[in-house]
């Protein structure tokens, strides 16, 4: 057998290899269509991503601005990031954003819940809400801007609803609830889009699930609770996940509306102070690799996390499966059933 | 299935199409240059451009461009070509002044085209644009390190001849060679509206830190008017702040580029309310005293405008380039006067004066298009009363003052003498190390002026102390001498 297999081998390599008749081949001129669609996606995902992040990496051991000579520092940048207080000091506003995270999350998930069952005028709604999000973040920075002005958009508001002017704070002056108003304001932008992604979801639940939950007697929450919420499950960690990390990077809303002055500067307003006025560049580049770590860090954790902790829901989940699959079989016999004899 | 064939081919078109323009964009440029090399430059000085002396020899031979040598009218006139211009202006092209700048400018020059290009976020786009490459013909010189200038620049002359015939001459001159000439000149001062401060019954324009805190003071009893308006959240209209503490708080045209960086400590308390400290801390005890706007961190800076025009705001801490579009902004353009900076140095008031952005022309662009760079530079700095309109200090010697430096009488205007040779890098590079950024958009710490004192959470001493050992430490890095 394996003599065989070698004389194949050898009549193979010996065969000369036509080019044109491969390329004309139904496997060549597959190979040849992979290729050539796969080269575009690819040499942009390179120009644009991998190379610049490469040579990103390769600034931070260098002490240089944008222009002018380059020197070699080894890794004094990253001692620099980790001695310096504003650059981690920047992180903690990030709970701020965290915080602002989860209180999104829910409202998106309540609508959510209530949109995907009949609701008049539910689309409107959905529109309504899921339109700040097409606006582009730096004219919602603007917006803000005014909307938060004394005695402008929001003080009168309030006012209308018996607020007394002297008795409201100062929205982006006073440093105890600043950031708090920038979180709302990224609140406002991104509930919409996370309410969207859950109706989504929701929508694919199967709608036998609550009629037999009604005919069983679950209310409202507790077909929230153990049908909906387990059955988007991957959707909410992902929304999580996003957020999170998205809370780390926050950027647009501190850098229009109070460019970052006041205490409001995050993480990525001090990183684009440091590289372009103080053209420290070296030392920013540094921060965005730090950063990536943190953010490398808080998805894995975040990944365990919801590993471990939904580990139960899930075992549960399947014998909950089971019973339901049980319990809409024998809804269905009774339907068949109850057919016949009626 | 048709249409999803027809959908993937179009896909596919355009996105092979967007490479290929990608491509033949760049190889056509560098067609175009390899092109110019051969036809219009002789050998000769193709090697002269490269040699690191070129620079030299040019304003050594005659004959070379050179921007004293260019007669306006006369000097090539029988160049034809398109140039590029970059600039900062956005405004003035929205308005067609530059427009009508230009085409006053082709009456004499009609073959030479001028292309332009408004940049609105200028400071730090124009400098990732002259790294790139493809910036044009003239350019407004963005912060670059002076050690660089020739890299990038093609020379007007010698200091010595230039100066001559331009104020500023020596903003961006390296070895005694100058590569950037003045749009216009800044005086530094502080505009207001003086029938506000006739309101509040102000007779006579303070001249020291007390009695401008208890002129603003009187705005705030007499009149409805606020009586500084910080313009915080814009962020550069703090940063201007800066340019108060050379020659005006000073007298001395060497302070910035030569003295303040072998200055111990140089944001600590003179005792006679003079020096940096003297500046910021006008800004610190007008905010205390509630002196400000009330909610700062809302300010409207296009609203500014109309509101001082109006009489809302008694005054603003900002150039004189600012004073025409105050004027501007309404009907009451008569009420707005400008005057100096409340500080005295042995009895004696001066103003900071100095260049705004400077032309600087493509050292990499084709013989033609230099020489007509030059000619445009020349002409809008001689003919086209660019500087007076702005309301600036003129830049050719023999340009007239316009109306608003009137009450500027008995005051000595200062220009910074440009840095002694060999450390004309250092004041960028402390700039840099300690983060202050004195001049180059150090906004941020201005800003925390007026933070920590409405707040209340750091007294003035504490600030400049801080700042001073960011100075301090800045200075050991770097390896700056410190001699008082």
């Amino acid at each position: 057998m394996s003599a065989a297999a070698e004389r194949v081998v050898q009549t193979k390599e010996k065969k000369p290899f036509y080019f044109l008749k491969w390329a004309k081949s139904r496997k060549g001129q597959q190979t040849i269509i992979i290729v050539a669609f796969m080269f575009i996606p690819l040499l942009l995902l390179f120009t644009f991503t991998y190379f610049p992040f490469g040579e990103m990496f390769k600034f931070s051991f260098y002490k240089m601005k944008y222009i002018g000579p380059r020197k070699f520092v080894g890794l004094e940048n990253y001692i620099q990031v980790f001695k310096r207080d504003d650059c981690f000091g920047a992180l903690k506003l990030s709970l701020y954003y965290i915080g602002g995270a989860m209180v999104q999350l829910a409202i998106a998930l309540y609508l959510a819940t209530i949109l995907s069952f009949k609701v008049k005028g539910g689309s409107i709604f959905k529109g309504f809400m899921f339109f700040p999000y097409l606006i582009s973040g730096i004219a919602i920075g603007f917006i803000f801007k005014f909307f938060y002005t004394r005695g402008f958009v929001f003080d009168t508001v309030l006012q209308w609803c018996g607020f007394e002017l002297e008795n409201l704070p100062y929205w982006l002056k006073d440093q105890s609830i600043n950031n708090i108003s920038l979180v709302a304001t990224s609140v406002w932008r991104y509930f919409g889009q996370n309410m969207v992604l859950f109706i989504g979801a929701i929508m694919s639940v199967d709608a036998e699930l609550y009629e037999a939950a009604e005919l069983d007697g679950a209310n409202r929450f507790q077909q929230f609770r153990y049908i909906i919420l387990p059955s988007i499950k991957t959707i909410v960690t992902l929304n999580v996940i996003l957020s999170i990390t998205g809370s780390l990077s926050a950027f647009e809303p501190p850098y229009v509306i109070t460019s970052g002055a006041n205490g409001t500067g995050t993480y990525f307003v001090i990183m684009n102070e440091i590289a372009h006025v103080s053209q420290k560049v070296g030392l920013a580049s540094a921060m965005a690799i730090v950063l990536l770590v943190i953010i490398f860090i808080a998805t894995i954790l975040q990944k365990l996390f919801f590993k471990y902790a939904m580990r139960d829901a899930e075992d549960e989940n399947t014998v909950a499966g089971l019973r339901r699959e049980k319990k809409l079989e024998r809804y269905r016999n009774r339907r068949r059933k109850g057919r016949v004899t009626g | 299935m048709k249409l999803k064939k027809v959908l993937a081919l179009s896909m596919a078109a355009v996105l092979t199409l967007s490479m290929a323009a990608c491509g033949s964009g760049s190889g056509e440029s560098a067609a175009v240059n390899t092109n110019e090399e051969v036809t219009e430059e002789a050998p000769a000085e193709t090697t002269e451009e490269t040699g690191e002396d070129a620079a030299a020899e040019d304003t050594a031979s005659a004959g070379e461009l050179s921007y004293t040598n260019i007669v306006l009218g006369e000097s090539y006139k029988d160049i034809t070509t398109t140039i590029k211009w970059l600039t900062h202006r956005t405004d003035l092209i929205d308005s067609g002044m530059i427009d009508s700048y230009i085409a006053k400018f082709n009456e004499t020059y009609p073959d030479i085209t001028v292309e332009v290009e408004g940049v609105t976020n200028y400071a730090d786009d124009a400098l990732l644009r002259l790294t790139a490459g493809n910036w044009g013909d003239i350019i407004m010189i963005p912060a670059v390190d002076k050690n660089l200038l020739s890299e990038y620049f093609v020379p007007y002359g010698s200091l010595d001849d230039v100066s001559e015939v331009v104020r500023f001459a020596d903003q961006w001159m390296y070895d005694n060679t100058v590569y950037g000439i003045a749009s216009t000149g800044n005086a530094q001062g502080i505009v207001y509206n003086k029938a506000v401060f006739e309101q509040a019954g102000i007779t006579a324009i303070p001249k020291t830190p007390e009695e401008f805190i208890a002129a603003l003071q009187a705005v705030k009893d007499n009149t409805d008017a606020i009586p500084l308006y910080t313009n915080y959240a814009a962020g550069w209209t703090m940063g201007a702040w800066d340019a108060y503490i050379n020659g005006s708080a000073t007298g001395s045209s060497k302070y910035m580029n030569q003295e303040l960086i072998h200055t111990q400590d140089p944001f600590q308390n003179y005792g006679d309310d003079t020096h940096a400290y003297a500046v910021y801390k006008i800004l610190y005890d007008a905010t205390a005293n509630g002196l400000i706007e009330d909610d700062y961190t809302t300010t409207d800076w296009e609203g500014c405008k109309g509101m001082i025009n109006n009489g809302e705001i008694g005054c603003m801490v900002l150039g004189s380039w600012a004073y025409s579009q105050m004027v501007d902004a309404g009907e009451h353009g008569d009420d707005i006067g400008y005057m100096s900076f409340p500080i005295t140095v042995g009895g004696k008031q001066y103003a900071s004066a100095g260049p705004d952005y400077n032309y600087g022309i493509n050292v990499n662009a084709s013989d033609d298009n230099k020489a007509a760079a030059m000619v445009f530079v020349k002409w809008m700095t001689e003919e086209s009363g660019f500087a007076y309109n702005e309301g600036g200090v003129p830049i050719s010697m023999d340009g007239e003052y316009p109306a608003l430096y009137s009450a500027f009488d008995g005051i000595e205007f200062i220009a910074d003498e440009p840095a002694v040779a060999g450390e004309e890098d250092i004041l960028n590079e402390l700039n840099a190390e300690s983060e202050l950024n004195i001049n180059s958009g150090g906004d941020s710490k201005i800003q925390a002026i007026i933070e920590h004192a409405a707040n209340g959470d750091m007294t003035f001493d504490e600030i400049m102390a801080q700042w001073n050992e960011a100075w301090t430490s800045a200075q050991e890095t770097v390896g700056v001498e410190v001699t008082n």
